[in-house]
């Protein structure tokens, strides 16, 4: 699974949420990759995802959260969907 | 002090326009006159500009309130403007992107019409916006 934390460089909530969030992330889901994105380096992926607000994050190219999640809230959210693919698989 | 003419005239903006602004909350008269005319003080005139410069760059009237609001907050910073100016860039670049994709489709349907001189009923441009979409059709 691929997340993508879109940020604002001087964002000072991002900067202090990142390291729980990826580590959340990596806790709840194994084989997580972790892709930290400075919006104004790629405004084109970010408008491909319909990325209008931040910070924002995504999940296997799709937006998922607007707003900067819990770590907790990231980690469901990641296991239900570690579910779907096991249930689909 | 500015009547609302003289910081229309100053500020090269409608009466209309300012009372607008007014309603809007963007600018507030400082003084009234006995007869009750608004009275401006000399700072309106750099906070219309600032409004102009604004609108210009793609902010709305909501927005640029928060602006100006950030402006007089002593706990925002730079980073917090620098944010939604961001935001407004990425705001932008989506609609940028929504009306390529207009562009492109009409593109396509120019191209389909090579022969403008038939009749309107055969006009291909008219079918295909006439034309039923299938999925939109089937879709509850």
């Amino acid at each position: 699974m691929k997340v993508e934390l879109f940020y604002a460089p001087g964002c000072t909530k991002c900067t202090a949420a990142k390291a729980d969030l990826q580590a959340a992330a990596e806790m709840a889901a194994t084989g997580v990759e972790w892709c930290e994105i400075n919006v104004l380096d790629s405004v084109d992926r970010a408008v491909e995802l319909g990325v209008l607000t931040l910070p924002a994050l995504a999940i296997d190219g799709q937006l998922v959260f607007t707003t900067l999640p819990t770590p907790s809230q990231l980690a469901t959210e990641l296991r239900r969907r570690r579910g779907v693919q096991a249930h689909g698989a | 002090m500015l009547t609302i003419g003289k910081l229309a005239q100053a500020g090269d903006i409608s009466v209309d326009a300012l009372r607008y602004y007014e309603h809007e909350g963007l600018i507030v008269p400082a003084a009234k006159t006995d007869s009750g005319y608004r009275l401006y003080g000399e700072d309106a005139v750099r906070r219309i500009r600032f409004i102009q410069h604004a609108q210009a760059c793609g902010f709305t009237l909501a927005e640029i309130r928060e602006l100006l609001h950030l402006r007089q907050s002593d706990s925002a910073c730079c980073n917090d403007v620098r944010q939604r100016a961001i935001e407004k860039k990425l705001q932008l670049a989506a609609k940028i992107r929504a009306m390529q994709v207009m562009s492109a489709a009409l593109d396509r349907l120019i191209a389909e019409c090579a022969d403008g001189e038939q009749s309107v009923d055969d006009c291909p441009i008219l079918a295909a916006l006439e034309q039923v979409d299938d999925d939109r059709e089937r879709a509850p």
